[in-house]
């Protein structure tokens, strides 16, 4: 009984499905990008918390429950257009696979650092949404787009962020997604197949909100590029997160 | 010699990293930064394919402690050099051909990015660079085609290509994943030394480790080389700038032929799936042709046109040609690159005279008059069949004795064989004073191809596997029994031979046909006009996921 309520609660955290809704419905009523982003970087350090502090059995059917949840909201990515639910929608994705990593018996070090290194570039994404909602009132796909003309570097900025949230070498998400298609193989193939699937969802999901944003013709309203400091600064956060790419690369492969 | 390797692979990314820092300062000055570090890198390579055509050992570097190895074998550093060489010649025109773009050093630092990605691929040591460096060239090129930022028409093929790639990526890395899983190692060259050692040590649901992954390599080189069912982005992607057409076309969609021949020791043990590898490639060439003949459109044409080459490569890889595909990539590379880069000037030209000499050739082939002064046809027939079969026969008699002895050899010789063929039957057709000087320098200019096609191709073969019995083995793994192969090669003959008595035929009639037949010709004209429906299809089927999306999403509230 008690196992199953730590299940259900870290199900809250490191999302399971119908649980996972929880997380979307805060974030839609978190106005503030500081808080959202926070809230980031906190929410699967607590699922892992409740995971790992408890030492408790994690059950079988966790497994395809976490895979259905990360497929069914890489699934529903592909209709979204306003970006900070997209945003929550990847997390959730992401996150729910957390459980694979944590039934594959990963360190406690290393599970920290997954979940860490797949929120990064989303608080990167939940600060430029912000900023697009700065700008523009809302930061929506196909509603404005053209930023690529607009804005040339916050649209250069917000690509390589979506890159690096979806995955992509050499950014940590990929050497995390590879190192858990590698450990699922041999034991569990279909989990294997599934997680590539999931995979492929994101790569369409990120091309369409890339295409719904920075393609099409410059705005006719003067819009304010991004500074030289905040272009430095998220330089630096995606340079340090290719690093951290690499390094887990040679600690995790 | 291991500092001028790193130094080749890592000039690109500095000059992109260069670029990327320096745009605002040195302004358009960045594209001849650019092609400076590429000249440079190009030559390097040069000097390592010579240290390697010099008999100089394949050479394996480790990257400090991690997994990373870059291998410079034969195969690596010649497709660096090609790589190199088509970088350079699209870089030197790109200088003038994008100036007048914006994001112009974005251009070219993503021009030297996917530079980077296409050589780290090819001299890839370990699985892992090779995934890397497959999966980024098919996000780079995604970048590339997309340039013009204002063309919702340009994202939207270059995303048919992206999600294309990204479903190659999948079975290479399933692939990798199962390697690594059963040989504990990252590393390319003890996997294959152990795959060589004990072929059989190892299974996968049943099946040997090495089917299943040369299976899903397979796959990965259909995804990337536009395979049937798997081609669609190909012909739609002419909007991308002209230069990102020509390296596509001249290079990255090659890569298939190339991961085949990387993972060949693999293959030496999965006869079944190079069998199935040559259908796939079969199929490609023959609905690739089909569709460039009957495309009204130029740009689809062509795309048509690598679609069926690419076709003859993959054939090649599953009847155990493995070097011959090589050379077929850079043949057809030089052949593509040139068309798309020079495509500008002819149009330009044309504007004022259109250069098309009114002789034989012209009302044969643009005003499709052809002769109708008929030849002793016995004798026709007979130089049709024979002389090419001849030319064939002896050319590769004298590079290797035994040449006839693999069943890939004669398929090839099948396939020259017809094409020789089809040029001499041809030329009978054209108006011309004297029909037997045609037929001559037909003849002559078949025999400079094929001895050039014969002794390159071998030269490739000595140079990639050096190894006779590798090579051997390479041709026993792709054979099938003899008399269903006899059987096939009389079958496909007779389909051929009655193709062009039906011709010859219909031509004789003036081209009337019967009220039944002209009904159904035009229903399969239509057909394939509409290239089988087959994107129709696919855009049907990715609105249908689109749509389930946004239900899902309504039932659950968005949340």
């Amino acid at each position: 009984m008690t196992e199953s309520i730590i299940i259900l609660l870290a199900g809250i955290f490191l999302p399971l499905f119908p649980l996972s809704m929880v997380f979307n419905a805060v974030i839609e009523n978190i106005k503030h990008a500081w808080l959202r982003a926070v809230l980031f970087v906190v929410w699967p350090l607590c699922g892992l918390f409740i995971v790992l502090y408890s030492k408790v059995d994690i059950p079988d059917w966790v497994l395809p429950l976490a895979l259905t949840t990360s497929a069914l909201y890489a699934l529903r990515m592909l209709s979204l257009r306003e970006v900070n639910q997209w945003n929550g929608f990847l997390a959730t994705s992401l996150w729910s696979l957390v459980w694979l990593a944590v039934m594959q018996d990963t360190s406690a070090v290393l599970l920290y650092s997954y979940a860490l290194s797949m929120s990064a570039p989303l608080v990167l994404l939940v600060l430029l949404s912000a900023g697009l909602e700065q700008r523009f009132g809302a930061a929506y796909t196909e509603l404005y787009g053209g930023l690529a003309r607009t804005i040339p570097r916050y649209a250069g900025v917000l690509v390589t962020v979506v890159i690096a949230a979806i995955a992509t070498p050499l950014f940590p998400t990929f050497f995390i997604m590879l190192d858990m298609v590698v450990e699922a193989i041999s034991a569990t193939p279909l989990a294997a197949l599934a997680l590539l699937l999931i995979w492929l969802l994101w790569s369409w999901a990120g091309a369409r909100l890339i295409q719904g944003l920075i393609v099409g013709r410059a705005s006719d309203i003067e819009m304010v590029d991004m500074n030289v400091t905040t272009i430095s600064f998220f330089s630096l956060m995606l340079m340090a997160l290719i690093v951290a790419g690499l390094y887990l690369s040679g600690v995790i492969l | 010699m291991e500092k001028i390797i790193i130094v080749v692979a890592v000039l690109p990314l500095f000059s992109a990293l260069l670029i990327q820092i320096f745009a605002g300062r040195i302004g358009r000055g960045i594209a001849r930064l650019s092609v400076a570090i590429t000249t440079l890198s190009f030559l390097l390579s040069v000097l390592l394919l010579s240290l390697s055509l010099a008999g100089h050992d394949p050479l394996a570097i480790t990257l400090g402690n991690s997994t990373a190895i870059m291998l410079f074998d034969p195969l690596g550093t010649l497709l660096a050099t090609i790589i190199l060489g088509i970088s350079l010649i699209v870089h030197l025109y790109s200088v003038r051909y994008m100036a007048e773009e914006d994001a112009y050093g974005q251009f070219f630092v993503l021009l030297d990015l996917m530079t980077a990605a296409l050589l780290f691929m090819v001299i890839a040591g370990d699985l892992v660079t090779l995934v890397i460096a497959w999966y980024l060239v098919g996000v780079l090129l995604y970048f590339l085609l997309g340039h013009d930022t204002r063309s919702q028409t340009a994202y939207r093929f270059a995303f048919w290509t992206l999600i294309t790639y990204r479903i190659g990526d999948l079975p290479l890395i399933l692939a990798a994943a199962l390697l690594y899983n059963a040989y504990d190692t990252w590393s390319l060259t003890t996997i294959f030394t152990e795959i060589m050692a004990n072929p059989n040590a190892h299974q996968v649901l049943g099946m040997p480790l090495t089917e299943v992954v040369a299976a899903l390599i397979g796959l990965a080189a259909f995804a990337r080389s536009a395979q049937f069912l798997l081609h669609t982005w190909l012909p739609y992607t002419m909007d991308g700038p002209t230069p990102v057409s020509a390296l596509m076309h001249a290079g990255i969609v090659n890569a298939g032929g190339f991961l085949i021949n990387r993972f060949a020791p693999v293959f030496i043990h999965s006869g079944d799936v190079l069998n199935w590898i040559f259908i796939v490639g079969l199929i490609t060439a023959v609905f690739g042709s089909l569709l460039m003949l009957t495309q009204n459109d130029i740009k689809k044409a062509l795309g048509y046109s690598t679609m069926g080459q690419m076709g003859f490569m993959i054939m090649e890889c599953g009847i155990g040609a493995f070097s011959l595909a090589i050379y077929h990539m850079f043949a057809h590379g030089i052949f593509k690159g040139t068309m798309f880069l020079s495509a500008g000037s002819v149009i330009h030209d044309a504007r004022n005279d259109d250069g098309i000499p009114k002789d034989e050739l012209y009302t044969f082939a643009v005003e499709k008059q052809p002769n109708k002064a008929s030849q002793p046809w016995i004798l026709m027939a007979a130089i049709t069949l024979a002389v090419p079969l001849v030319i064939l026969i002896l050319a590769h008699l004298l590079i290797a004795g035994d040449y006839f002895q693999k069943q890939g050899a004669v398929v090839l010789l099948f396939f020259g064989w017809v094409t020789g063929a089809q040029l001499i039957f041809a030329t009978y057709r054209m108006r011309s004073q004297n029909v037997w000087r045609l037929v001559g320098l037909s003849v002559l200019s078949l025999v400079v191809v094929v001895l050039g096609y014969v002794f390159i191709s071998h030269a490739f073969d000595l140079f990639l596997y050096p190894d006779p019995a590798f090579r051997s083995q390479l041709y026993t793994a792709a054979s099938i029994d003899l008399l269903r192969f006899d059987v096939l090669v009389v079958m496909i003959t007779l389909v051929i031979v009655s193709g062009w008595v039906v011709t010859y035929y219909a031509e004789q009639r003036g081209y009337r046909r019967r009220q039944q037949t002209k009904h159904l010709w035009l229903n399969f004209y239509a057909l394939i006009s509409r290239e089988f429906y087959i994107s129709d299809i696919y855009t049907r089927l990715a609105r249908t996921i689109l749509a389930v999306s946004n239900r899902l999403n309504i039932w659950l509230r968005w949340l």
